[in-house]
């Protein structure tokens, strides 16, 4: 993975210094809260009901023993002793105080991390696909633009001030596994006519209170012209994205209210009168930056005696690798996930001591590469078949390794009401209620994949506009209400989820999860799962279920 | 009847003014029967911006003979997670803080801050 | 006369403001003024043939491209920010140097903060108003934060993967 050069290191130490500057100047009181807010935001520092809540960036989700062990040691030494993995694939520690701040920067930077730009209305960390690297599916590394994307846009001078924040996902296979369309700018990698490589360019998708898939406004942009590019996008909404209106100020609504094909104009417009030459990277630090990108795998047979002994002895070992363990690229090798919803505990919710488990394994298992996805699960990508049963011994030790990837049980929840300021509902407990319902591996098996997703708030940290059965927590004179959707996805199938109908009350959200289940269960016909019954039948016969008492 | 609070500066921990200083626990916050007394408090306290940010009021009920806040929001606030019944200031137990685990009647308060909201 | 800082040789020094902020509605003073788009486009001509120098300033709401004919004979721009979250003018700044060419004072003004320094140089404003009561020596210690940059703006710094090559 990429490893910070003398000029990285620097920038994260200046950093670093700058913010001890100004934590100093706001506790002497020369800093009004005001002013102090947004310089507090860009270093990823909210004040949430309980404390300050810190993000931590994992730039696209990938992370190093080395910089896991850290995060567990700042943990344990200025937080309760956990954290928690959100949906931006960044790490969040909820019991922090300004003071220790600026001890923790200099902490990351040790290790090349740090939490610029993981809040504010700037270009927020960049996410790819999970499998980066690992995938045999993927024309490219993604990882390798979206460092260049990342550095690019780290402090940029012109985008510091934008109307709102803006997110930026890259992909290179098929397969969507970082919800491109639901980003403001997402980027797929493609092949053009003559075999050179381009990227597919989405632009103005988004959750929240209006949410949008994002089109394409622009089918094949050669990949050497991807920065001047983001750019042009990046000028024309700093210029005329809306600034009266804190709901309409993503880019999601300025591509709405124009329309695709003339937002697509005007980019192009801008594109074409600004000199391309001065941003584009040289061909040079391109292949710096992808020269780190380059794992070395042994060569090894494609199948594993060992792997295929331990499934037939094992029945658990051989479920877990029928949802937790995916296919590689290179011949006797798989990727692992390590599953973060144990039925019971807080979704993404990881202990230090946890953390230290899968550091040793990244390292010892996975060519030290660990990554996080944005279902708050984390992954080990490299990892021989032959050592998957050792690997999954440990995490099952740890209590990682629940058969559950794309399962009932592996449901996503923002931290809600018990830690957010924004949120109007909690979200941890609705989560924890389906999954006790459904702590059974095997009916979890039976049922298939299923994927809920739970919001606190219509701030949508939860996703629950894409998810196959959504969540959102609102609040009705007080009390915890829940509003189903049915249909969402954040795959390549991309759609939005619709109302199931009237908001339940937080004692019947679980009970109709199982009502719907038993829906699914009774309409199903061969090889479909919920979604696909969902999309034959429609919302009705599941309505009809849950809201059968209301007749 | 209404208290004030806000979140300590140094390390963002959710206090309640007492007679012009905070303290942690909301059984010990001052309550506030008159109008024009809760805004002079508060008035203090905004001038405090290096002890405390953002200090606003918040509406009370009478839940079984103690005064809880009226919104579910600050009484997560006065507890803690509740997915964490050992971190937060619910920890410490007492009297106080089961009563708050039960109080009831919970509606919006007036006095919710909405982080943000553009001014 | 409000504080003035200019960027000179890459240093931030206290100047000698000569221009006049005037508003739509005031009698205009003697000497250099800086008008609001619309009185410029209805009284500069009159004012630069009296040998006046004389500037516009912009709102975020205006776009520089409005400015692009009359630039040859206007001696200072000046952008101001109705609030410093109000980033569009970074943008104006930026397509007024590097596409424009414009090569005098364009100033901030307005609510200007010393920690917007850095970014407001690498866009190329090279005067300031500060509404912070900030000074030279606070603006140049601002600018002076990181020693590296990841991306080319409009001031002479080296981007990274320039220092890399080299």
């Amino acid at each position: 993975m990429y490893r910070y050069d003398g000029i990285d290191k620097e920038f994260v130490a200046d950093r670093a210094a700058e913010f001890r500057e100004q934590v100093n100047r706001r506790l002497a009181g020369e800093l009004t809260e005001d002013q102090f807010k947004r310089i507090r935001l860009m270093n990823g520092l909210y004040l949430q009901l309980h404390a300050y809540m810190l993000r931590i960036a994992i730039p696209y989700g990938t992370l190093s023993a080395r910089k896991l062990r850290k995060l567990a040691y700042i943990a344990k030494t200025y937080d309760k002793g956990y954290g928690h993995f959100t949906t931006r694939t960044n790490l969040q520690l909820h019991w922090i105080k300004l003071k220790d701040a600026p001890e923790i920067l200099e902490h990351l930077a040790e290790v090349e991390m740090h939490a610029m730009q993981t809040s504010g209305n700037v270009i927020r960390n960049i996410t790819a696909d999970p499998f980066a690297g690992a995938t045999a599916d993927e024309l490219d590394d993604p990882r390798v633009w979206a460092e260049a994307i990342r550095q690019w846009s780290t402090l940029h001078p012109e985008f510091t001030f934008l109307p709102r924040k803006f997110k930026i996902a890259v992909t290179a296979a098929a397969k969507d596994r970082a919800a491109l369309r639901v980003y403001d700018i997402g980027l797929a990698l493609r092949r053009g006519r003559s075999g050179e490589l381009g990227f597919e360019v989405m632009v103005g998708g988004g959750l929240g209170r209006t949410p949008y898939l994002g089109p394409t406004i622009r089918e094949f942009l050669p990949t050497r012209h991807l920065l001047s590019y983001l750019q042009a996008i990046l000028r024309v909404y700093n210029r005329y994205g809306r600034r009266d209106n804190i709901w309409k100020a993503r880019i999601k609504v300025l591509v709405a209210s124009l329309g695709a094909e003339e937002f697509a104009k005007q980019v192009e417009a801008e594109w074409e009168k600004s000199e391309q030459e001065p941003v584009d990277l040289p061909d040079t630090e391109l292949a710096r930056i992808r020269g780190w990108f380059t794992p070395k795998f042994a060569t090894l047979a494609p199948a594993s005696e060992a792997f295929e002994q331990a499934k037939a002895a094992d029945p658990e070992f051989a479920r877990w690798t029928r949802h937790n363990v995916h296919p590689h690229k290179q011949p006797g090798y798989a990727i692992a996930d390590v599953s973060l919803k144990t039925p019971g505990q807080t979704p993404g919710d990881i202990t230090s001591e946890q953390m230290e488990v899968v550091a040793e394994l990244g390292e010892r298992y996975s060519l030290d590469d660990i990554r996080v996805n944005y279902q708050q699960n984390l992954l080990l990508p490299h990892v021989r078949l032959d050592d998957l049963p050792a690997v999954h011994a440990a995490l099952k030790a740890a209590g990682l390794a629940t058969p559950n990837m794309d399962l009932v049980t592996d449901i996503v929840a923002c931290p809600g009401l018990d830690y957010c300021s924004l949120a109007n509902a909690r979200a941890i407990p609705i989560a924890q209620d389906i999954a006790r319902r459904f702590d059974d591996a095997e009916r979890a098996e039976l049922i298939g994949e299923l994927k809920i997703r739970i919001s606190g708030c219509i701030n949508a940290c939860g996703h629950h506009h894409v998810g196959h059965i959504g969540i959102l927590g609102v609040d009705k004179k007080g009390e915890e209400f829940y509003q189903v959707t049915l249909g969402g996805s954040g795959a390549e199938d991309a759609a939005l989820g619709s109302i199931l109908g009237p908001a339940l009350p937080a004692n019947k959200v679980a009970e109709a999860v199982e009502q719907m289940v038993d829906v699914y269960l009774r309409e199903r016909t061969a090889g479909e799962r919920f979604l696909d019954t969902f999309r034959r039948t429609g919302v009705a016969p599941f309505k009809e279920a849950v809201y059968a008492d209301a007749h | 009847m209404k208290a004030l609070t806000g979140n300590r500066l140094a390390d963002g921990e959710a206090v309640f003014w007492k007679d012009g200083r905070w303290v942690e626990r909301f059984a010990e916050a001052q309550i506030f029967g008159d109008e024009a007394a809760a805004l002079d408090a508060e008035g203090k306290a905004k001038a405090q911006g290096t002890v405390v940010v953002d200090p606003y009021l918040i509406d009370l009920i009478d839940s079984e003979g103690l005064w809880a806040p009226l919104s579910f929001r600050e009484r997560v606030r006065c507890l803690g997670p509740t997915n964490h019944p050992q971190h937060g200031k619910q920890a410490a137990g007492g009297d106080d803080v089961e009563a708050l685990r039960h109080a009831h009647g919970a509606a919006r308060s007036t006095g919710r801050v909405n982080l943000i909201k553009r001014k | 006369m409000p504080t003035l800082i200019k960027s000179q040789g890459g240093r931030m020094v206290l100047a000698n403001d000569p221009f006049t902020h005037v508003d739509d509605e005031e009698a205009l003073p003697p000497g250099d003024v800086i008008l609001s788009l619309a009185r410029f486009q209805t009284e500069g001509e009159g004012l630069l043939s009296d040998g006046r120098s004389v500037g516009v300033r912009l709102t975020t709401d205006e776009e520089v491209e409005a400015l692009a004919y009359d630039l040859p004979r206007i001696a200072v721009v000046a952008l101001k920010f109705p609030k410093f979250l109000d980033g569009r003018h970074y943008s104006n700044a930026r397509i007024l140097r590097d596409r424009f060419k414009f090569p005098r004072e364009l100033r901030a003004c307005g609510d200007v903060l010393r920690e917007q320094a850095g970014f407001m140089l690498r866009c190329g404003f090279d005067a300031f108003e500060p509404a912070d009561g900030s000074t030279p020596e606070q603006w140049e210690r601002a600018t002076r934060r990181y020693r590296h940059v990841y991306q080319r703006g409009v001031d002479a710094r080296v981007p990274a993967f320039v220092e890399r090559s080299s």
